[in-house]
């Protein structure tokens, strides 16, 4: 990852001990809370009890084991996904609105950004609980006769993430589409393309690193999630987060348990790395601003 | 307004419905009479908000977070400050380095790091305690507190220290009476945001929790996992007004950091 | 010329000693020696890149030398930080503190010395006066013109009264008109204040009619050190000929006697028309175009030459002729009460035998 132009230095005259003195103690917080103990965790999945790959191993070929990634992979697309269906209309409006209707429409995406995760999970476990506002409706209106299991299941965690991430996709994209020059759109039009036709042929691919961005930024997020599934999901169908919980909390198995964020860190190190051109933090944090 | 736009609006305000109706649906649960959580509420009490702010557990739990949070904006506004000050100010080549240490501790997902200090902490008796919980939440707050402040900071001219320097003030001076105070609304903006991203953050505050010392968060997920009691929507109804709080409060600040930068006086 | 010493001076003394300055491998300064007087007023003049920011920056203390000395009225100061060596500065773009109102941005440098307050706020309406800017002390810079603005960022410089005033293109942000009135008001203050004044431009005209002697950069080097007249008449090399002002430069073959125009007349030039000795060979003849005349071809001590173009300016015309080699050369002559001429005259050119420099042929 380049440095942005975000970051473009402007200080020919500030020396390099007075540099490191000013970053000194944000480096010592990463390397004694950051890099020290991932590292020390990391060792342990190869180092225990001997040097040995055998957790890795475990974890590929072991189908249970191997299942839980696939899972993990899956909602994590489809909660990208979904986010993405959500959240391209919206930023889409909210890119074209002006004066109270934008203001109404961006406060709408930030507050989420603001508010408790385990506020908006604790929603949805209420909402979806057997005797909750969703059964009861769906009793109402004569879909079901009696409770159904809403809650404990795949499609609640999947619904929650992507209640909770899709914010994240929007702020990205709108970023994206506001910095597209009007002057693109009239050309296009001027040459004879209508506004869906131009919508597709001129916006969308300008506004493409957006959109990919927030995508990734999501899918990631969903990746490594713990919250939503823990609370929403069911044990018999985990989700890696969950799998790395119990296997330290409950089996007090340290290396396999370290292995599991191996694979998961490998992942996500990976894909960021992949897609570093258009995942750049400063649009995805800024959005949060 | 023609059909496809008429039909664009609709799916966003469905959209924004999906957003909001969850939490708007809870919060008048807070209010309801009823022992269970029903929709629509029945009565009005205020008996679930007494029960959390005449809990001596809750109330700990409260306490201990907000603690937490302060100091957690406090260290990451100073050193994220500082850090970034140097930054902009002709880091280099150890911009990149910065750069990649910054983005590294929220890049690898907190599940990860949290069991990383999990095991790191329980080897040195940090687990559970204040420090412990500061250093890992200034940890996954700093890259928001230092794109806040370098916001700020890239559009402040270095010629004005130049200036000031010229006019007497040493390198510390210059950067106290000029940089920071048009700085500072931003400043105030990440120690904000690092305070929320502390007093909400429940993954790290789930592993490292002590038998004792349990932030809110953590509180909330036994809650909501084990009983789910009307206590729940009481407390989400304050951390809304928290995050509206939190949301205006941003806003002002950047407000005011946008009149600072246009030179124009504070009355 | 400096000062003459009689006259009472605030100013300090400069003296800047083989100064060098290094970025990477390119040499920014390279070995500049320059005595500024108490009391003097130095523009640093050459086009950009040539170093005079780094020098100025350098003498500021922003800079820090990669060698050479800095000496501030006998103190060495090569490695005083900026703010310990009492030194006024005007920057390029005002740099006015925008969160502090006028008052409070002239009073600054009072405030870094400790001043008390109520004597700092008379202090600093005492130097907004000095600006004719009196009552404007609660405004906030932004409320001000640009003019205005370098005025209070002068008002700032010279509020504590330093012996240097050191200005970084301070007008270059200015347009033409205000540049001129702030032109006579540095210089107004100048001779008020007493105060030694180094000056950096990219503008000859400024350095010109601001400056009591001038500097010329290129290229990290010193070319000369002058007054006005001296720099504009007798111009030490090639370079500080061509840079300030229009030179025409004629290669001659030289015999340490006589000049030959290339397939043209024999010049002999005074014992004085060369700066420095100059070898015989090939060499160039330089003379401003305002210091040629001509008159009918073929007369004799002229030069023969054809027009080429004439281009009416008002008061002056602009000849552009060619010798008899095909060089180029510029006349710019008074439009009123000469024989007109047309493309395609054959004229003959004459230039007063003082007006004549000769230098060695440029190196490549």
């Amino acid at each position: 990852m380049s440095a942005p132009r975000f970051f473009e230095a402007d200080g020919r005259r500030m020396s390099r001990a007075t540099i490191l003195l000013l970053m000194g103690p944000f480096f010592a917080l990463v390397i004694f809370a950051f890099l020290y103990p991932l590292g020390n965790l990391l060792s342990i999945s190869v180092l225990e009890p001997q040097p040995t790959l055998e957790h890795y191993q475990r974890v590929v070929e072991n189908p249970v084991y191997g299942r839980v990634l696939m899972r993990t992979l899956q909602i994590a697309l489809l909660v990208g996904l979904l986010s993405l269906a959500l959240s391209l209309p919206v930023a889409v409006l909210m890119a074209n609105s002006r004066g109270p209707k934008a203001i109404l429409l961006t406060a709408c995406i930030l507050l989420p950004f603001w508010s408790s995760v385990l506020v908006r999970t604790a929603a949805w476990a209420i909402l979806l609980q057997r005797n909750g506002i969703i059964n009861q409706s769906l009793q109402f209106v004569g879909i079901t006769d009696e409770p159904i299991r809403l809650l404990y299941t795949q499609g609640a965690v999947v619904i929650a993430m992507t209640h909770v991430l899709m914010p994240f996709m929007v702020l990205p994209i709108y970023g994206a589409l506001r910095n597209i020059p009007g002057d693109y759109v009239r050309a296009a039009s001027i040459c004879g393309a209508g506004p869906l036709r131009s919508f597709w042929e001129v916006t969308l691919p300008l506004a493409m690193p957006g959109i990919l961005g927030g995508f990734i930024l999501v899918f990631l997020t969903a990746l490594g999630y713990f919250i939503t599934p823990a609370l929403l999901g069911s044990p018999q169908e985990m989700m890696i987060a969950t799998l790395i919980s119990q296997q330290m909390r409950e089996n007090l198995d340290w290396p396999f348990a370290a292995a599991l964020v191996g694979v998961l860190t490998l992942i996500v190190t990976v894909i960021t790395i992949a897609f570093s051109k258009v995942f750049r933090f400063e649009r995805m944090l800024g959005a949060r601003v | 307004m023609n059909a496809r736009s008429l039909l664009l609006n609709a799916y966003v305000y469905a959209v924004l419905v999906f957003i909001l109706l969850p939490i708007l649906i809870i919060l008048p649960m807070s209010f309801s009479e009823s022992n269970y959580l029903a929709f629509p509420p029945e009565g009005f009490t205020l008996r679930w908000f007494q029960s959390y702010f005449g809990d001596a557990r809750w109330m700990a739990a409260t306490w201990f977070s907000v603690r937490i949070a302060v100091l957690t904006a406090i260290t990451t506004a100073v050193i994220g400050t500082m850090a970034t000050y140097a930054l902009v100010r002709g880091a280099g080549n150890m911009g990149t380095l910065f750069q990649a240490l910054l983005i590294g501790p929220i890049v690898v997902p907190h599940i990860a790091l949290a069991v990383a200090l999990y095991l790191f902490f329980q080897s040195t008796g940090l687990s559970g305690t204040t420090l412990g919980y500061v250093l890992a939440h200034s940890l996954i707050a700093m890259p928001f507190t230092v794109f806040t402040v370098a916001a700020a900071l890239s559009s402040v001219d270095p010629a004005l220290e130049d200036a000031a320097m010229s006019c007497g003030a040493s390198r510390f001076t210059a950067f106290r009476l000029i940089t920071l105070p048009m700085i500072l609304p931003n400043v105030f903006a990440g120690g904000l945001f690092a305070f929320i991203i502390s007093f909400d953050e429940p993954v790290i505050a789930f592993f490292l929790a002590g038998i004792r010392d349990k932030t809110l968060p953590r509180m909330m997920f036994d809650d909501i996992e084990q009983n789910l009691t009307p206590v729940i929507p009481a407390i989400a109804v304050l951390l809304t007004l928290l995050s509206i709080a939190v949301l205006i409060g941003a806003g002002l600040l950047k407000r005011m950091a946008d009149r600072r930068a246009a030179g124009v006086q504070e009355s | 010329m400096p000062r003459e010493a009689s006259l009472p001076t605030n100013g300090a003394s400069i003296d800047i000693r083989s100064l060098e300055k290094q970025f990477g491998t390119v040499r920014a300064v390279d070995d500049v020696s320059l005595t500024v007087q108490a009391g003097e007023f130095v523009a640093l003049l050459g086009p950009s890149g040539s170093g005079k920011s780094t020098v100025l920056m350098s003498i500021a203390g922003f800079e820090r030398p990669t060698a050479g000395q800095i000496v501030i009225d006998g103190q060495d100061c090569t490695r005083l930080p900026p703010h310990k060596r009492n030194i006024g500065m005007v920057f390029q773009h005002y740099t006015l503190f925008p969160h502090l109102n006028v008052a409070d941005n002239v009073a600054f440098p009072l405030k870094m010395r400790g001043v008390p307050k109520g004597e700092r706020r008379r202090q600093a309406e005492a130097a907004l006066e000095t600006v004719r800017l009196a009552g404007y002390g609660d405004r906030m810079p932004k409320q001000l013109s640009g003019g205005q603005q370098q005025r209070v960022a002068l008002a700032r410089a010279i509020v504590y009264r330093p012996r240097v005033l050191l200005m970084d293109e301070p007008l270059s942000a200015l347009d033409k008109n205000l540049r001129e009135e702030m032109q006579i008001e540095i210089k107004r203050l100048h001779s008020e204040l007493g105060l030694t004044v180094v000056f950096v431009t990219h503008d000859q005209g400024e350095a010109l009619t601001m400056a009591d002697r001038i500097a010329i950069l290129k290229a990290g080097k010193l070319q000369q050190v002058s007054p006005a007249r001296e720099l504009y008449e007798r111009p030490s090399n090639l370079f500080a000929a061509s840079f300030i002002g229009e030179m025409n430069m004629l290669p001659v073959d030289w015999d340490g006697n006589r000049a030959r125009l290339v397939e043209g007349e024999e010049i002999i030039l005074p014992r004085n028309a060369s700066i420095a000795p100059v070898k015989s060979g090939r060499a160039v003849l330089a003379v401003r175009p305002e210091r040629l005349t001509y008159g009918r071809a073929g007369t004799d001590g002229t030069w023969a030459a054809t027009v080429r173009d004439v281009v009416y300016a008002g008061a002056g015309t602009l000849i552009i002729a060619n010798l008899a080699d095909g060089t180029e050369v510029r006349l710019r002559v008074p439009s009123a009460g000469q024989h007109p001429v047309s493309p395609g005259d054959r004229i003959g050119l004459t230039c007063p035998p003082e007006a004549l420099l000769l230098y060695p042929e440029a190196e490549a």
